[in-house]
């Protein structure tokens, strides 16, 4: 097996204008691979949530793809404050996003089940004060 | 021929305003001249609208054709074609001027047609399962095109009715026993696509595709220009189509409840939510009306008329949206004869991929992430495409060259006139330099 293919993007806190284009441009990668449509799929709504992530509660961070020939990965790593409760921020429709990011449409609560719900394999390793790392994995075959 | 849209090889100066234009990166300019990549090109007429040359022109068929056919040609009206004139956007207004011009208008059909799309439409969405929500229209053929480019994982959310514009001829083709051939007036280079390359049905019900704008000016050549016809009281449901929103205005008045529906305009903004629906942002939403043309058809690039204009021509109109009884019995029945379906299943336009394996894939996405990693970045567009990353991905498919960027060029230049300097210095050793 050859060498994995990686692609990382920076993701700056509350740059909600330009959430979404890592979403887009992993999907469009993952097209020139020949990669079925419903996999590019799942692994845009992976990265947008996890991107959102990073706007709204990580403070910003780096998002790596990494593409091996059954798998890809998507994984996301922030400096951000850690998430106190796992099992609380895994349930549908529990947000900690303040109201002004709530009345812009985004921190309905979806985002961790959402990425869940996608991957094969699912991973979060956070602490508080010193940041999370999340780790999704999407079988190729 | 690219969907609708011809390049003029001798107007087209090879200037970048195309390229840069492009919504789907569809372009190139080669040896000094603009070509479409056609299976990324989805007719929305941006080139068009961005050349300063007149060299992208809409692919129509000739005037010439179709006037001097031996035989009368029938017309399907678009709704933008009745706002292009001095006179109300009534399209019995247009029934003189067209047979005017040798062109037998079939506008009769229209109001029934779009009803029955629109209540056909109404039915999908009230019979839709949830996870197939929002439900999308076909009606804007750009629109079409991008899901089948780009988004397709929302093929199946199209809805399975396919344009009034298209059916409609069927309808009176059935009606009349005509055999006469039909010309579509396009108002956009997709709705002539919709005529050559049909998406949806194996040929399109029309046999030609005329521009709105040259039928807009044969018209006004024979002196409608200035005619004055008094506003009728009410307008005609099918005529509002032109205009973004009504479609859903249509749809809506055949359902019982309220309908959510979202009606974006513009390529940007179709972009944009098609994205979000993708994403899943728009579970709820049961209908949404996207047309690629900023303001809906009226917008088209194959217009005469100002799209503000059409706008607030359509908008003067009341409509009344409730039907006869009568009328609703005839739609009931073309309803379950199904004219409105679409006869096939609109299948994904799949992107050839770097590699037959994934394995080759992979080693050439590395590549061309090496190859733009080297280059700078600026989008200039001076390499003939329209950014940085589609020159890398064109040189690792073998369409071209590092040296095609004249940055890598000049580098490559000066890299090559040290060597020569040094060069130079070593060969004329024997000849005695600087005896001043």
């Amino acid at each position: 097996m050859g060498e994995p293919v990686l692609l990382e993007f920076e993701v700056k806190p509350l740059d909600f204008l330009a959430a979404g284009e890592a979403a887009e441009h992993v999907k469009e990668t993952l097209k020139t691979l020949g990669l079925s449509s419903d996999i590019c799929r799942r692994a845009a709504v992976v990265a947008y949530e996890a991107e959102m992530n990073l706007v709204i509660h990580g403070g910003g961070g780096r998002m790596v793809l990494r593409v091996e020939e059954d798998r890809i990965a998507i994984i996301a790593v922030d400096k951000g404050p850690g998430i106190p409760d796992l099992s609380l921020a895994m349930q549908e429709g529990y947000s900690t996003a303040p109201d002004y990011i709530r009345e812009m449409g985004f921190g309905a609560g979806m985002g961790l089940s959402n990425i869940k719900r996608n991957s094969d394999e699912f991973e979060i390793d956070t602490e508080i004060g010193k940041g999370t790392k999340l780790v999704s994995v999407i079988y190729i075959k | 021929m690219a969907h609708g849209i011809r390049v003029l090889e001798d107007s087209c100066r090879g200037c970048v305003n195309c390229i840069k234009s492009c919504p789907t990166e569809a372009m190139r300019v080669i040896h000094g001249r603009a070509h479409i990549i056609e299976e990324l090109c989805i007719a929305c007429g941006e080139c068009l609208r961005n050349c300063r040359h007149r060299a992208l022109q809409l692919a129509e068929d000739p005037w010439e054709s179709i006037s001097n056919n031996k035989d009368t040609v029938a017309l399907m009206v678009d709704p933008s074609l009745c706002t292009q004139f001095l006179w109300p956007p009534n399209p019995d207004f247009l029934i003189g001027p067209l047979r005017d011009i040798g062109l037998e208008p079939i506008s009769g059909v229209n109001s029934e047609a779009f009803d029955l799309a629109a209540l056909a439409v109404s039915r999908a969405i009230e019979s839709a399962d949830s996870k197939d929500m929002p439900l999308i229209s076909t009606y804007c053929p750009a629109v079409v095109r991008l899901i089948q480019i780009r988004f397709p994982e929302l093929l199946k959310h199209l809805v399975p009715v396919e344009s009034p514009l298209e059916f409609g001829i069927d309808l009176w083709r059935i009606r009349t026993q005509q055999k006469e051939l039909v010309a579509l007036a396009a108002s956009c280079p997709a709705r002539i696509a919709m005529v050559h390359d049909p998406v949806g049905r194996e040929v399109s019900s029309a046999e030609w595709a005329i521009s709105v704008a040259r039928l807009a000016k044969e018209i006004r050549s024979r002196g409608y220009a200035k005619a004055e016809i008094k506003a009728p009281a009410e307008g005609e449901r099918w005529v509002q189509w032109g205009m973004l929103g009504g479609e859903t205005l249509h749809v809506a008045s055949f359902m019982n409840r309220h309908l959510n529906a979202i009606a974006v305009s513009g390529v940007r903004n179709v972009f944009d939510l098609l994205q979000e629906v993708e994403l899943g942002l728009h579970a709820e939403v049961e209908f949404v009306e996207a047309r690629i043309c900023d303001t809906g058809c009226i917008g088209g690039i194959g217009n005469a008329e100002s799209r503000f204009l059409s706008q607030r021509k359509i908008r003067s109109q009341k409509v009344r949206w409730d039907r006869t009884a009568r009328e609703i019995e005839m739609l009931e029945k073309l309803y379950r004869a199904r004219i409105w379906e679409l006869q096939r299943k609109i299948e994904p336009i799949n992107r050839l991929p770097l590699g037959e394996e994934i394995s080759q894939a992979m080693e050439k996405l590395k590549e061309m992430n090496a190859v733009y990693a080297e280059l700078p970045h600026i989008d200039c567009g001076a390499c003939g495409r329209p950014s940085c990353r589609a020159m890398a991905e064109d040189i690792v498919r073998g369409r071209g060259e590092v040296e095609d960027c004249i940055f890598k060029l000049r580098k490559r230049i000066s890299g090559l006139a040290e060597e020569l300097l040094l060069l130079s210095r070593r060969l004329v050793h024997t000849v005695v330099e600087d005896k001043h």
